[in-house]
This record gives structure tokens, C-alpha cells and sequence, in this order.
């Protein structure tokens, strides 16, 4: 059997994530790089990368499906589709009994609902602000002077916790200040921070409830204090994958993978 | 088919000495202007920034409240006959207040208290006696209404309802060569057109014998006004084709169902604004609304709803929440944009529409 390889670029705000899949669905390289001021660019990059570390070349690719904000700057690509199908996907590749998907990405969050096959049935994204999003900590750990593995430091979800009561990003950086300067303990502005991104997630999750097992894909889910916040608030596990911010992609190549063999079926029939 | 643009259209017609009245949204009885010889030129979404009217109203009013003020401060030398104000929603009626105690507005200003609730003896009997009002304080500025003309106003709006009943339903089954933007650009040139030129416009419309191509995907719409032309625009693009809609500018003021010909114009009036699809705005039974709803969308096949829902405006908001809670109950997705009625779409919404219309896609192929 000729050897076929299919591609997932999701260009986010944030970063651009590569993920390239073999005919079986194996992963066979990820990447994740900033994707800076030029989604375009970070595209050619973080695909470039991917194909060396899977030791591919351009012309084996056989589909590719650009995700993300910037998807549509991804001239390579042979498909398009949204990044909240690509999450569904990609959650049920990963974790077969996923239901609910919660994805906190780096300038809007999502909750999708999926069916057993990984199909979207519904969905909600935050509306227009960054408040629970990825932008939103980092905003705030250049106030706490923090970097992104402090802010996320199990030991911070310990003890006492600042109320952060804006759910405004804008808003709720003053707040910060004004913690500060009360010398409030910073672990207890980081804790309150995380407790305000669960309650705008927990919002957003009720709007459409929870069906079947709960998996978390972005960036956050490598914030270990937001995860047993929000974990607490749902009342269950949360499945955490291995790379939560290269999901979306995976999706995609999955996306692309069945196209191709949509692309087939009616020669075979 | 042509449609002539709308403020070309109304300068036009204002040059040509025409009375033109501005009429805020929504029901009015069109039918006693048009027997005045007035023409009801109507503003639901006037282009244009808004400079002047944030600062007469607090910022939580609906953006076609705000925008409506922000065309009247403008004194357009289109509207000569004067403002009418119907009781629509709350931020409406003390638009039409403030309009005429605290800004001075030079025209004069009317006002239309439509009965809320639904058919019954009081609000019928409540209904004709506002209409007689309405008559008789036109005829102290305009003279005696002639009733020969407005017999023949009720036969006009009797035919362009047929009109659009028939369009109505060549869109859901098909049988109409427009997309989502002609489609509503048709619809809502009623909004400036003589009644006269909107039957001619009407009458060109290409009914087909057999039914188009279908959709790759069918939706229904509800809200106030149909999403701005951009989304429609991009709609069309992604193959989904809006087939029933649930809109206050639109379906919610055509009959639900044909009428017999005018005979008593009192009668006439009366019958077809109760048999009016049920509204928000009128306080309508919630179960008949969503009766109504799934009726459209049985008849039309569609798919899935997007509420298109204007920013603050609290009698949709107020039926919206269980509106989706039931049609999310019966498994039909639903999608709601909010809008400020910008012209733009933003990267989110556009996302938003394109996961929206995966979904549908999703569902209808194998
Ligand atoms: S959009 Fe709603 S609040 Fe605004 S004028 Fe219309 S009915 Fe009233």
C-alpha cells in the first residue's frame, strides 16, 4: 500500500501547532511553535519542522487541513475547517469516551459537545473578551511578574485564595493592582485568578451541560492548579491529554484523513 | 429585478413632493397612512456612526433605538409628515417620549399603542378603538379620511400579502432562484417602497415550476432583523441557504395564513393583526410562538436555527432563553449571534457561522 500521511496546522493566536498522521491515524510528529505577527509564516514554519521530525517531505503529504483563527492564511493546505470541529475530533482520537470537550485557547474558550463518534453536536465560544482564556493569564503573569509554569504551580491552589471579582481581563488587571499594592501574597492573587477562569468556564459549560467523559485540550491544561480547580467545580476527572495545545491539529489531520476516504468511496462503490 | 436603493429612492420621492412619514419598527397600520397619502418610510437600522444620540439615552438601550435617534437628530429632509412611534417595546415608547417632550423634534410625533396579548374581545375591541383614534387624529391635520381609499389601501395590502405568502413559500420548498441576500433585500424593500412599486417588484419575482438546486444546508431564522448582509453574504458562500424565518422585520408581519379580499376595512385591520405570527413584542403565548416555529421548520426541512439576536433588546432576550432550551430539547441545533448592527463580522462570529454550518453538514451527510 502506497503510504499516505495527512496534516492538521492549526494557527492560533498564540501558537501554531503542527500534527502529521500516518494512514492508520499514528501520530507521527507534533510541533508547537509561537505563531508571532505572521500567522501565514508560523504555518511554513511549524509544517516545515513537522515534516523533518517525521522525516517526510512536502510532496508525500497526501491532505492537510488548516485550523485555527489564522486558518485561512495557510495557502498549503488542501482543506479548511473550524477549530471547534477540529477540538472534537481530535478529543475523541485521543479519549474515545469523550463527550464534552472544554478547550482554553489563547483568545477565546470553548465547550463542545460530541457525539460517539467524535461528530460536533453543539457548541459554545466566550463572547469578545479574553476573561477566561489563555491571554487573560498571560496578561496576568506579566503583572504578578510571574512566568506561565509559576502561575500554574500546584501549590498555589493551597490555602487562601484573592477575590478576583471582574470577569473583564481589562478589569480585572487593576484588581490585580490593587491586591499588590494591599500586599496581598501573590500565591493567593494566582489562586483567585484560577478560581475566576473555572467560574467563567463553569458559565459556559452550564450552557450547554455535560454529556460522557469531560477532556480538556489548550495550553491551560498544563496549568496544573486551574485543572484541580476546575475539576473541584465539575465534580469529576478531567482527561488531560499528553499535548492538550497540539489536539486541534491532531483533529485536523483526522479531519483531512476522512475526507480523503469520503474522497474514495464512490470509486470503490 | 431591480431594487432601488433605498435612500436614493426615498430623496427621490421626498424631491417629487411626496408626504413621508418616518415610522419606527414594528406593526402600524400602514394601510390608514397610505389612504392619507402618506408614505411610511420605515427606520429599523439607519447606517451610520452614532455621535449624537449616546448622549440622550443610557447605554444599555437596544442600537436601533439608538441609531433611530441618532437619524431623527439628523433632521433628514426625507421625513416631512412626522414620526410615528409605535409601542413596540418599552425603549421604544420612551424614545417616542423623548423625542417629543425633551428633544423638540420640529415634525410631529404619533404614537401607536398596539395591544399586547392575544385575541380576545377586550383586546379586539381595544385594537379598533385605537385605530379609529389614529384616523381621527390624522384627519385633524390631513382632513376627512375619504373611506373609498382606504378600502382600496386594504385591497393593496390584502394583494402584497398574497405576494408574500406565496413567496414565503416558494423559499422554503425551493422554487425561488435567490440567495440569502436577495432574497431578504427583497424582502425588506417593503420597509421604503410605495406600496404601489413594492406590488410591481413582488409580481417580477421568478416563481420556479420545479424546485433549484438544494441547499448543503437549511436554516431558520429568528430575531428582530435578518443578519447584516456580510453574514448573508457569507452564508451564501458556505452553501446555506436561509429558508424560513422567524424575523420581526419580515415573516412576523405577514398573516400567517391568506385572507379573503377587504370588504369593511375596520374588520380587515383587525383580523389581519391578529392573525399575525406570534411576537415578543405583542407579549404573545410563548407555546404559540413555538408552535409556530416548528411548524416552519417542519414545512421548510430546515435543519437548524440561528437567533439572530439584537444587542440588549429585552423582549427577545426574554423568550430566547427557553426557545433554545426547547429547541435544543428536541435535538435541533441552534446558534445565537448577538449584533450591534455593525456592518462587519467579526473573526469569532465568522467562526461561529462556519462550526455552526459543520454541524449541519455533518448531519445530513451519510
Ligand atoms: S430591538 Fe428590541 S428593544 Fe430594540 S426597538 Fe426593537 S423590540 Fe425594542
Amino acid at each position: 500500500m502506497v503510504d499516505l500521511y495527512f496534516v492538521g496546522v492549526d494557527v492560533g493566536s498564540l501558537s501554531t501547532d503542527v500534527s502529521i498522521i500516518d494512514h492508520s491515524g499514528k501520530v507521527l510528529s507534533e510541533i508547537v511553535i509561537p505563531t508571532g505577527v505572521n500567522g501565514s509564516e508560523a504555518a511554513e514554519e511549524a509544517f516545515d519542522s513537522a515534516l523533518k521530525l517525521a522525516d517526510l517531505s512536502r510532496e508525500g503529504i497526501t491532505a492537510i487541513t488548516a485550523t485555527g483563527y489564522g486558518r485561512a492564511s495557510v495557502t498549503f493546505a488542501t482543506g479548511k475547517t473550524t477549530e471547534i470541529s477540529c477540538h472534537g475530533v481530535g478529543a475523541h482520537q485521543l479519549f474515545p469516551r469523550t463527550g464534552t470537550v472544554i478547550d482554553i485557547g489563547g483568545q477565546d474558550s470553548k465547550v463542545i459537545q460530541i457525539d460517539s463518534r467524535g461528530r460536533m453536536l453543539d457548541f459554545t465560544m466566550n463572547d469578545k473578551c479574553a476573561a477566561g482564556t489563555g491571554r487573560f493569564l498571560e496578561v496576568m503573569a506579566n503583572r504578578l511578574e510571574l512566568d506561565l509554569d509559576e502561575l500554574s504551580s500546584p501549590a498555589n491552589i493551597e490555602g487562601e485564595s484573592a477575590p478576583i471579582s471582574s470577569t473583564c481581563t481589562v478589569f480585572a488587571e487593576s484588581e490585580v493592582i490593587s491586591l499588590l499594592a494591599k500586599n496581598t501574597p501573590r500565591e493567593e492573587i494566582v489562586h483567585g485568578l484560577q478560581r475566576s477562569i473555572v467560574n467563567r468556564i463553569w458559565s459556559m459549560v452550564t450552557s450547554i451541560g455535560i454529556e460522557g467523559e469531560v477532556t480538556l485540550t489548550g495550553g491551560v491544561a498544563h496549568n496544573r492548579g486551574l485543572v484541580t480547580l476546575l475539576e473541584e467545580k465539575l465534580g469529576l476527572t478531567l482527561n488531560i491529554p499528553e499535548n492538550p495545545q497540539t489536539v486541534g491539529a491532531l483533529g485536523g489531520a483526522h479531519i483531512a484523513r476522512r475526507a480523503y476516504q469520503r474522497s474514495l468511496e464512490p470509486a470503490t462503490n | 429585478m431591480i431594487i432601488p436603493d433605498r435612500s436614493e429612492y426615498l430623496k427621490a420621492l421626498a424631491q417629487s413632493g411626496q408626504k413621508i412619514m418616518g415610522v419606527l419598527p414594528a406593526l402600524y397600520p400602514r394601510e390608514i397612512l397610505w389612504a392619507f397619502d402618506i408614505h411610511a418610510a420605515e427606520i429599523w437600522d439607519p447606517p451610520g456612526e452614532l455621535l449624537h444620540a449616546n448622549a440622550h439615552l443610557q447605554t444599555t438601550i437596544c442600537p436601533i433605538v439608538k441609531k433611530s435617534l441618532e437619524f431623527i437628530l439628523k433632521e433628514p429632509d426625507i421625513i416631512n409628515a412626522g414620526y410615528l412611534f409605535p409601542h413596540t417595546c418599552d425603549s421604544l415608547q420612551n424614545l417616542g417620549t423623548q423625542v417629543k417632550d425633551l428633544i423638540g423634534v420640529s415634525l410631529p410625533v404619533y404614537t401607536f399603542y398596539n395591544p399586547k396579548g392575544s385575541f380576545n374581545n377586550t383586546t379586539t375591541k381595544y385594537y379598533q378603538d385605537i385605530l379609529k383614534n389614529f384616523q381621527s387624529t390624522l384627519e385633524a391635520s390631513y382632513g376627512p379620511l375619504d373611506p373609498e381609499k382606504l378600502l382600496a389601501a386594504c385591497v393593496l395590502s390584502h394583494n402584497i400579502d398574497s405576494h408574500l405568502l406565496a413567496i414565503q413559500l416558494a423559499r422554503m420548498t425551493d422554487h425561488l432562484s435567490l440567495n440569502n441576500l436577495e432574497y431578504f433585500k427583497l424582502m425588506r424593500a417593503q420597509e421604503y417602497l410605495l406600496p404601489t412599486d413594492y406590488l410591481s417588484l413582488l409580481e417580477q419575482v421568478d416563481i420556479l415550476d420545479q424546485p433549484s438546486e438544494t441547499p448543503r444546508a437549511r436554516l431558520m431564522v429568528s430575531g428582530i432583523l435578518p443578519p447584516t448582509s456580510e453574514i448573508l453574504e457569507f452564508l451564501d458562500e458556505l452553501g446555506v441557504s436561509i429558508v424560513a424565518d422567524d424575523l420581526l422585520a419580515v415573516s412576523r408581519r405577514i398573516p400567517k395564513f391568506p385572507m379573503d379580499v377587504p370588504v369593511s376595512p375596520l374588520d380587515y385591520l383587525t383580523d389581519r393583526f391578529f392573525i399575525l405570527p406570534s411576537c415578543s413584542t405583542r407579549g404573545g403565548d410563548l407555546d404559540e410562538r413555538l408552535h409556530h416555529l416548528s411548524k416552519l421548520m417542519n414545512a421548510s426541512q430546515a435543519q437548524g436555527m440561528l437567533f439572530n439576536m439584537v444587542k440588549f433588546c429585552e423582549p427577545e432576550l426574554f423568550d430566547h432563553r427557553l426557545l433554545v432550551k426547547t429547541l435544543r430539547e428536541k435535538s435541533i441545533p441552534v446558534l445565537t449571534l448577538e449584533t450591534e448592527l455593525e456592518s462587519h463580522i467579526s473573526g469569532q462570529d465568522k467562526t461561529r457561522i462556519e462550526a455552526f454550518t459543520e454541524l449541519l453538514f455533518e448531519m445530513v451527510s451519510p
